[in-house]
């Protein structure tokens, strides 16, 4: 069926037109992905696994380990990938064999990165990207620098013959790059939300250990130092531990995660990397960015800080969302100016509405509720301290919080939402990118003549959903008729009507003041 | 703007739904059994037991007897050239907009009870969200279809 042509070559190096493997490394890698993947169900299988005597604890990490990688090793001997007439042909699976051709037109992004494993044996891996709305389409796991190179330089769009070199592209012109200063990453780490997923970390490693740690002599060691034994102290010191450790969890791997931050423009893509021992380099095409928004945490919003994040169609994370980070600190005075420079359609301030006054006490009961029975609970079960009333008055300000921060705007093509959970989120939404539009009213909402519109953007394989709750009625029908009206694209045939009360300005981020703006 | 037709389910939608809940809320009965299983069913017990029994039947008649209709009588729908409009919900009502060129696909489908009633129901994805509208007469429900597909091919002419 395919004609081929031989050319000498040493003999364990095959031509980009035979069937091979990957470099064996990639049975490795793919033994960690596994791990990574079911990190879950493996941890159970531990648990259930140190309750029996007969069975050592490490002879099950070490049998565990070693199927994972005969797994890895059958999965690397079943894969097969070649180049055919500019076109990828990959064979894989251990039983059931899957063939994967990919041609060349079809192929959007060719993503070359490195992880931790890859990078030990100085290899690449290649990631492959369709135009269509799956996800990541082919992946090479571990294949040489030069290898990833002929196979970018063949299977490159339009088929320039121009050889690019790995991260060393010739093409200076139309390029900016942005960097996030150590500073900066210092501040992001510092106030990264990633406390839940730490804490989650170390209450399971906690359960784990502590029946070893109770038993032993060191536990009552310990007792016998503490100065006063009362119950409610040794609660909070042991809450105390936690949450520095914590802290300290997601201080570093925000670090790692976020360290040498760059986000490269071209023409028509975005490429961001980042990451210190592990490498991700992500490719956004601009015509895949569905929203962008704009994340203010608890602990950034009075600092002046926040995030910016993208949904991208199709593309994403491993995990199937689309979202992406577009930059992990900025402050609140530079999003104007990196939102301009990068996606200049984005940064945009328009007339909106807030929900009216008779809304606020909805919100501030949805979010005290819920809290006031958690802790009348605790209240109940554990503690007997009346300070643990405080937090249902804290959430009393979080309602109030919700409330004064939810916003709805748009304009001809662009419609802006605003609401908080924990953080304040500011999205950006272009309107021809809107998948479908919701409203709903509870019985009682309709009694108040309130409603909440719903937003739903492509995101991943996915979609997302924006929400603002509590809105004017009449202001969010308006919205919808003025959607339908232009038909849900940019040809507008007519003027949108100008609305006689501005109530806020969103996104409206605070000027860049000239003083500042020298770091 | 134009006026737009709403349309409604087809009443023969209440019957399946009766019988789809009558069987299907059958499983909230565990409730108070498991209850009683795990903790006994004797003096205290017992009242709160009856309890949980008392508010699983009078939902399990309710939604035999009146949520049904309830429902079919909120639901409305429209399709047209432009966009596919959906209007629903008893106590939350919902109205929820689709443009037509963001259809990605239509099906009907069918289970053992619509089959029974000759109903079918139409999903519509986009790139985001999956909708339905329940319970359609089978060919009420393929003309639906072919008319999303056929806006929606037109739609992406457009584009």
């Amino acid at each position: 069926m395919f004609e081929v042509k031989y050319q000498p070559t040493p003999g364990w190096q095959k031509m980009m037109f035979e069937f091979q493997r990957q470099h064996p490394i990639a049975a490795l890698t793919r033994a960690f992905g596994l791990i990574r993947g079911n990190l879950v169900t493996i941890l159970v299988f531990l648990v259930v696994g140190a309750q029996r005597e007969e069975f050592p604890f490490l002879w099950w990490i070490g049998g565990g380990f070693l199927l994972l990688l005969i797994i890895g090793i059958a999965g690397w001997w079943r894969f097969l990938y070649r180049i055919e007439e500019g076109e990828l042909q990959i064979k894989s699976g251990i039983f059931v064999r899957k063939n994967l051709f990919l041609t060349k037109d079809r192929i959007q992004v060719i993503d070359i990165s490195s992880g931790v494993i890859q990078r030990i044996f100085g290899l690449v891996k290649v990631d492959i990207q369709t135009a269509g709305s799956t996800s990541r389409a082919a992946s090479l796991e571990a294949v040489t620098k030069s290898k990833a190179n002929e196979i970018n330089r063949i299977l490159r769009r339009n088929g320039s013959e121009k050889l690019e070199e790995f991260e060393q592209e010739t093409d200076q012109n139309n390029r900016k790059i942005f960097s996030l200063p150590g500073k900066d990453l210092i501040i992001a780490a510092s106030t990264s939300g990633r406390f839940g997923i730490a804490l989650s970390i170390l209450g399971t490693l906690f359960s784990q250990v502590e029946p070893l740690i109770s038993d032993s002599e060191i536990f009552e060691f310990f007792f016998e130092m503490l100065p006063s034994q009362t119950d409610t102290f040794l609660v909070f010191s042991i809450i105390i531990v936690f949450v520095v450790v914590a802290w300290l969890i997601s201080f570093f791997s925000t670090l790692l995660m976020y360290g040498d931050f760059n986000v490269e423009v071209k023409d028509d893509e975005l490429v961001i990397s980042r990451g210190i021992f592990e490498k991700k380099r992500i490719t956004i095409p601009y015509k895949r960015i569905q929203a962008i928004y704009v994340n203010e945490g608890l602990l950034r919003q009075p600092l002046g800080y926040g995030s910016v994040h993208l949904e991208s169609a199709g593309y994403g994370d491993d995990k199937g969302t689309g979202s992406i980070v577009l930059f992990p600190l900025i402050s609140q005075a530079k999003i104007s100016k990196l939102l301009h420079e990068i996606l200049p359609s984005y940064d945009i301030t328009i007339n909106g509405y807030r929900p009216p006054v008779r809304a606020a006490r909805r919100y501030i009961f949805r979010s005290a509720f819920l809290l006031t029975v958690v802790t009348a609970g605790l209240y109940w079960l554990l503690f007997s301290s009346n300070w643990i009333w405080l937090l249902s008055i804290l959430s009393i300000g979080w309602g109030w919080l919700k409330y004064k921060d939810a916003a709805v705007a748009w304009n001809k093509d662009t419609l802006i939402l605003r609401n908080r959970t924990l953080s304040k989120s500011t999205s950006i939404v272009k309107r021809d990118r809107i998948q479908d539009v919701s409203i709903s009213e509870s019985w009682i909402q309709r009694f108040r003549n309130l409603c909440t519109l719903q937003v739903y953007v492509a995101s991943g394989d996915h979609g997302k959903s924006f929400v603002v709750q509590d809105m004017e009625r009449e202001e969010v029908f308006e919205l919808l008729k003025e959607l339908q009206k232009n038909n849900y694209s940019l040809k507008t045939d007519g003027l949108i009507n100008e609305r006689p009360i501005p109530r806020v300005k969103i996104p409206a981020w605070p000027e860049q003041n000239p003083a500042l703006s020298s770091t | 703007m134009n006026k737009r037709s709403f349309h409604k389910l087809t009443p023969r939608s209440i019957r399946a739904w009766q019988w789809g809940s009558a069987f299907g809320n059958l499983f909230f009965f565990g409730l108070p059994v498991a209850y009683g299983a795990v903790f006994g069913v004797d003096n205290f017990h017992l009242w709160i037991v009856s309890a949980i029994a008392g508010i699983v039947f009078t939902y399990w008649l309710l939604s035999i007897v009146w949520i049904p209709y309830l429902r079919w009588k909120y639901w409305r729908y429209s399709v047209d050239e432009n966009e596919i409009d959906l209007i629903r919900g008893v106590l939350i009502r919902t109205e929820t907009l689709i443009p037509i060129n963001r259809v990605q696909h239509v099906d009907t489908r069918q289970g053992p009870l619509l089959r029974w009633y000759n109903l079918s129901t139409v999903t519509i994805s986009t790139a985001a969200t999956t909708h339905e509208i329940p319970a359609l007469d089978t060919v009420i429900a393929d003309r639906v279809r072919s008319q999303i597909s056929t806006h929606a091919r037109l739609a992406e002419d457009d584009v």
